[in-house]
């Protein structure tokens, strides 16, 4: 073999290799933003300039045009509360209290950060449709079908999904130490 | 073996200069088609998406539960004038994101006082209105976005004509 035969594998291997490695490191998109709470995890540094390259490109890849932490904090669960993957076939519990922010949702996207369709056109549920019980907790289920009572976010059928929490305008209390905040719940009750 | 040790280490360097590379430009690539998916209705003037839904998902993780207003915009041409009409009683944001993707403006309802107001948006040097809120920026072209919060979809019957008075163009005089 040519000395330039070897190198032009090695460029070619590095070309491949460093596309591979900047695809997976900008794969996380929202989760694993270095704030953890149960299921969920945010970065308080999106869309500023202060943001470093590789989170940037993160950001522009999971959630292009996001809002910068003082306007919404968006919090990204791919896991239920034991830690297993959220599956579009099996039943969850969503469930929590108010929460300390002006306004906030939970919206229902597949493993890309997409919109799946559903006979009830409904991706999410937000702090102005759900119903506080008397202990100030709303509860809805995700499942790919209509449960018999009770809210239902129907589930992506066949295939894994993620849940976004966007908290517009969030509370003081709540910035301060955001991995402490009590955000909702996500129990698999059956698959 | 020791032949290969030039080529493995010239490869080590290509592939972490194609990270480095990659990482930079993506959000550059990605606003690009971001500014050419929503500029259907043309650039520097502000359109009025319908709500998200499967088959309408011009960006990543659209949320469902906002009516969002877009201006993609080209400042090669002049300077560019948002004007915000806030819809009482309920969440609405502008916010201006440059090249890189960077959030260089945000208001929100609240802190507009839920008045209408004008931002002007410009490159360095570029003359604009006396007296005018002025955003300077390092790049001609970007997304400015409207954020409406809808309580339900059913909502954006009643409050498109409000959404609708909420605008942007280049600024043509700007003496």
């Amino acid at each position: 073999m040519k000395s330039w035969h070897r190198y032009a594998i090695a460029v070619a291997g590095g070309l491949a290799v460093g596309l591979g490695a900047a695809w997976a490191l900008t794969g996380n998109g929202f989760g694993d933003g270095g704030i953890h709470n149960g299921p969920w995890s945010t970065s308080l540094g999106y869309g500023t300039k202060a943001t470093d390259a590789l989170t940037r490109a993160r950001v522009a890849r999971g959630g292009l045009l996001a809002l910068p932490a003082k306007e919404t904090v968006y919090w990204s669960a791919k896991t239920d509360a034991s830690g297993a993957p959220l599956d579009g076939d099996c039943r969850y519990s969503l469930s929590g209290t108010a929460l300390d922010a002006r306004w906030w949702s939970v919206t229902i996207y597949d493993a890309a950060g997409y919109l799946v369709a559903n006979p009830a056109n409904r991706w999410s549920v937000n702090g102005a449709n759900v119903a506080l019980d008397a202990k100030g907790e709303w509860r809805v289920t995700v499942a790919p079908d209509k449960p018999a009572d009770g809210a239902w976010l129907p589930g992506t059928k066949g295939q894994p999904f993620h849940l976004t929490l966007r908290m517009y305008n969030p509370g003081q209390d709540f910035r301060a130490d955001p991995a402490k905040a009590a955000l909702p719940r996500i129990v698999k009750k059956g698959c | 073996m020791r032949r290969w040790l030039g080529p493995v280490l010239a490869g080590l360097i290509v592939a972490a200069a194609t990270t480095a590379a990659v990482i930079h430009f993506l959000p550059y690539s990605l606003m690009n088609v971001a500014i050419e998916r929503l500029g259907q209705g043309g650039i520097n003037r502000m359109s009025y998406g319908n709500l998200a839904t499967p088959a309408r998902q011009p960006v990543v993780r659209p949320s469902p539960d906002l009516a969002y207003s877009s201006c993609p915009y080209d400042l090669s041409a002049g300077p560019l004038a948002i004007d915000v009409t806030p819809v009482p009683g309920r969440y609405s944001s502008l916010s201006v994101f440059d090249a890189a993707t960077d959030v260089i403006f945000v208001r929100n309802d609240v802190e507009a006082g839920g008045k209408p107001y004008r931002i002007i948006v410009a490159r360095e040097g570029q003359a604009v209105p006396a007296g005018a809120e002025v955003i300077r920026t390092g790049h001609d072209k970007g997304i400015a976005l409207i954020r409406l919060l809808l309580k339900d979809p059913a909502e954006i019957g009643a409050l498109d004509a409000a959404r609708r008075q909420s605008s942007c163009r280049v600024v043509t005089n700007p003496k």
